[in-house]
């Protein structure tokens, strides 16, 4: 019963919606892309798709046949970040929930059903301006601000099965695009010009973000030494709709599709190898401004686990990896590219044959991100909590 | 630990999802209550940190802004307007006023209007029984065995709001009628609703002269009338009338009177070397004046005693269209939102007012909403919106040399309310709106402004913002 109070105060205090990438890219587009992923995915460089041992996974929907007991996962992210724009310099900080997973196995079926909340992109930033108006025959210095707040998640109910003595297991899922994004305009006239009578003019627009996504997934274990996964997911345009009280028409954004692959090698019993791709096309995606979209499209990454302590029930794994990741959407023109190095730890504080029923995993990343003039740097931790049999 | 000492993470003996008969873990709960409520107060305190967003001073990262002015004309924003009178009384100005022959001109009626006559009207108190002396020992005592033996009135005046030329002749009068402090005005020496009593002559009654004195403006802010002491003896009869009326002789002068006290004079039993000046307040006080501004037949007003309110129903447009500046930059129509007011500002264009009543000094407005119209001229009003800040001050320069100079009324939260159709707070609105002084009344000057047919009808002077594209 107090695991299950546990889960329940760790849904109620993590809203995903909270979550923010903190850059720049994509200013003119959705923003820049989160990667969802648990502790353990992002300490070994994995993408999200043929870690062994996966419990949830966002581009995976097979990933979750492995769970044997209801399960709960949540993951917490603290960001710190800075930036380069030309002659410019700022630093950001933030702390977002990139996941959270529920897999409920039905043994009747031999499947499990899980539902996951998932950020797909985020747009947190501000910019300034000032300047000089004629108004009212007088030159008046304005100084405004835009604010952007929000962004993108997915709501995803999944079935995966395993299927051909426990050896091959499939899934599918179908999720909606949710989410709402808040843009505030707010200009200030100097009052030495125009009088210390006048109200700043403050504008706030509000987007509702609506749509759907279709995936499935299948993975295999050929060798016991071997896990493979692969999936496709079809993505329904998405809809930024004006809220009431917020002028102009909505917009309709297209979403390519996306193949992803992974594996895990077991290279002895306490370690093991894996990498991961994914291929997404966004340049013929249609919606966005000339020249928003990246024509790059394949995301990576790669990374090892060493279980450096290992007892029957319990065991500390250590990780390592890198990511190289295509965000979709430019600064300027320039392609953007993200590459991530990662370092993690896990306390695996109960497990069964290598299926883990209680969890905590730590990440911390180093990465940049690139897209001419823009130059981003950040460090992020992640920490993930699973609780099983509750 | 060898490698081989540990299972490996394969998949051949994992069990089934749900299946009953795979063995527990050895006591998980303990330290997964521990750990999970270490993630939740950790996840608590970061998800309570605060924010920083990434901030980049770009042009391209910020919407574009349009501010531009517009000037309504009064047939776009008003649907009628009207002018009441006789709010408050003038006993409600404190001090009062002293004038004789002033202004005698031609209103803003084309009327001849006679000089203003004015008097101040002050009934005094009983005289103390015992004063407080210290006594050559150093020591207060209290001496009871006084007499008053002179006195005079002392009169100080407000050397701003006067108008004189130079030394001015004052005079004190009696008054032997009954008046009420209150309702008394030139003609009535009573005039309540139940009861109004005339002057037997208007201005107060004959009286009988009892003091004289000149008022030098360019030696003070104050004269002292003195008295017979015959009656300042006679005075201290606690049944006496001790009424006095105080007039100007000199021609061409208003005064404004701060306050009027008896300056009474006694030498203490207890101190024969000394002589005590104690002060004997007003117990009321008022102003009479003649004649009455007449209302006026076109023009707006505001202030005077009893004072003028100018009530305006306005009919603020919700789109705007024919304005170059803004449709240059903007497709008209352009829908309006209270968001976009960042000022608006009632133009109003000074007109000459009876010279009688013409500003001496800065007369502070307030613009107050007028919350159920159906009841004028006797409805409620909404809260000050100016009254905060002192409200916003004609100065007399707008009538000198002449009238015709533009005066602006701060009403931005009144239209804002106007577009939003409620108040900041949710309250309801009326369209109406009182321009008012900010207390009334306020003083015997009136503000004179052009109306609806004349060349230069009030405008409203609207500053727009509004944002564009992404």
């Amino acid at each position: 019963m107090r695991p299950l109070l546990i889960a329940a105060a760790l849904l109620s205090i993590v809203p995903p919606a909270r979550s923010a990438a903190q850059s720049f890219l994509g200013f003119r587009a959705l923003g820049a892309p989160v990667l969802a992923s648990d502790g353990r995915a992002v300490g070994t460089g994995n993408i999200g798709i043929g870690l062994r041992g996966l419990e949830f996974s966002v581009l995976d929907p097979s990933a979750s046949a492995r769970l044997t007991l209801p399960t709960v996962s949540a993951s917490m992210q603290p960001t710190w970040g800075s930036f380069e724009l030309e002659d410019e310099t700022g630093s950001s900080n933030t702390t977002r929930f990139p996941l959270i997973g529920i897999g409920f196995p039905l043994p009747e079926a031999r499947g499990v059903a899980t539902f996951t909340l998932a950020g797909f992109m985020e747009q947190r930033w501000t910019g300034e301006r000032s300047e000089l108006i004629d108004l009212a025959g007088e030159q008046v210095l304005v100084e405004d601000r835009f604010e952007t707040s929000g962004g993108t998640s997915v709501a995803r109910l999944g079935w995966a099965q395993r299927v051909f003595r426990q050896r091959l297991a499939v899934g599918v899922s179908v999720g909606a695009y949710v989410g709402r994004l808040e843009q505030s305009f707010d200009r200030t006239l100097d009052s030495l010009s125009i009088g210390d009578r006048i109200r700043p003019f403050s504008e706030l627009s509000e987007w509702r973000y609506s749509g759907y996504t279709l995936a499935a997934g299948i993975s295999a274990d050929p060798h016991d030494l071997i896990h493979l996964a692969a999936a496709v997911e079809w993505s329904g345009d998405i809809t930024e709709t004006p809220r009431p009280g917020t002028e102009g028409a909505a917009n309709t954004y297209s979403v390519p599709l996306r193949l992803s692959g992974g594996g895990t090698v077991q290279l002895t019993p306490r370690f093991q190898l894996n990498g991961s791709i994914a291929w997404q096309d966004w340049s013929g995606a249609t919606g966005f401004p000339d020249g928003a979209v990246s024509h790059l499209k394949f995301t990576y990454g790669a990374g090892l686990e060493w279980r450096a302590v290992q007892q029957e029930t319990r065991s500390v794994p250590i990780r390592f990896g890198y990511r190289r990741v295509v965000p979709p959407f430019r600064y300027h023109r320039y392609d953007p590219i993200e590459t991530v190095w990662s370092a993690g730890l896990g306390f695996n504080i109960v497990e069964f044959a290598a299926i883990r029923l209680g969890w905590i995993d730590l990440a911390a990343e180093y990465g940049t991100r690139d897209s001419h003039p823009l130059s981003e740097r950040f460090w992020r931790g992640t920490v993930s909590l699973g609780i099983s049999r509750f | 630990m060898a490698d081989s000492d540990m299972p490996a993470p394969g998949h051949s003996d994992m069990p089934a999802p749900g299946k009953p008969d795979m063995p527990a873990p050895a006591a998980p709960s303990a330290p997964l209550v521990v750990s999970g409520l270490a993630f939740a107060a950790s996840a608590f305190l970061l998800a309570t940190c605060q924010v920083e967003l990434p901030t980049a001073a770009r042009e391209e990262l910020v919407k574009s802004g349009v501010a531009v002015e517009v000037l309504v004309p009064f047939a776009e924003f008003v649907a009628s307007a009207s002018v009441f009178g006789g709010y408050g009384r003038a006993s409600g100005l404190g001090g009062g006023f002293i004038a004789h022959e002033f202004g005698s001109d031609v209103d803003e009626n084309g009327a001849e209007v006679p000089g203003l006559e004015a008097a101040t009207l002050v009934r005094f108190g009983r005289y103390p029984s015992s004063v407080s002396v210290v006594d050559t020992a150093g020591t207060n005592r209290l001496d009871t065995a006084i007499t008053f033996h002179a006195g005079g009135v002392l009169v100080r005046l407000d050397t701003v709001s006067s108008v004189a030329a130079g030394p001015v002749d004052l005079v004190a009068h009696l008054v032997t009628e009954e008046w009420d402090p209150v309702s008394a005005g030139w003609d009535y020496a009573v005039d309540t609703v139940d009861n109004r009593v005339a002057w037997s002559t208007p201005g107060g009654g004959p009286g009988d002269e009892i003091a004289v004195g000149v008022w030098d403006p360019a030696a003070g802010d104050s004269v002292e009338l003195m008295l017979d002491s015959a009656l300042v003896v006679a005075w201290a009869d606690s049944t006496a009338i001790r009424d006095v009326r105080i007039t100007a002789t000199t021609p061409g002068v208003r005064l404004r009177v701060s306050s009027v006290v008896v300056q009474l004079q006694t030498i203490p039993s207890i101190r024969p070397d000394t002589l005590l000046r104690i002060g004997l307040g007003a117990t009321g006080a008022t102003f009479i004046y003649d004649p009455l501004p007449s209302p006026p037949l076109g023009a707006l007003r505001v202030g005077g005693a009893p004072s003028w309110r100018t009530v305006l129903n306005l009919d603020i447009p919700r789109s705007l269209s024919g304005y170059p500046d803004l449709c240059r930059q903007l497709d008209c129509p352009v829908d309006l939102r209270a968001d976009h007011v960042s000022y608006a500002g009632l133009q109003l264009t000074t007109a000459p007012a009876a010279a009688a009543f013409a500003l001496s000094d800065s007369l502070a407005l307030d613009v107050r909403m007028v919350t159920a119209p159906r009841f004028l001229p006797k409805s409620p009003l909404g809260p000050s919106s100016l009254a905060v800040t002192g409200g916003a001050a004609v100065a007399p320069e707008l009538y000198r040399p002449e009238a015709g100079q533009v005066f602006e009324l701060p009403i931005t939260e009144h239209v804002r309310d106007q577009l939003r159709g409620e108040t900041a707070f949710g309250d309801p609105v009326s369209s109406t709106l009182a321009l008012m002084t900010v207390f009334e009344p306020l003083s015997i000057e009136y503000a004179s402004f052009a109306g609806r047919n004349s060349a230069t009808p009030p405008m409203l002077r609207l500053i727009l913002n509004f944002s564009r594209g992404n």
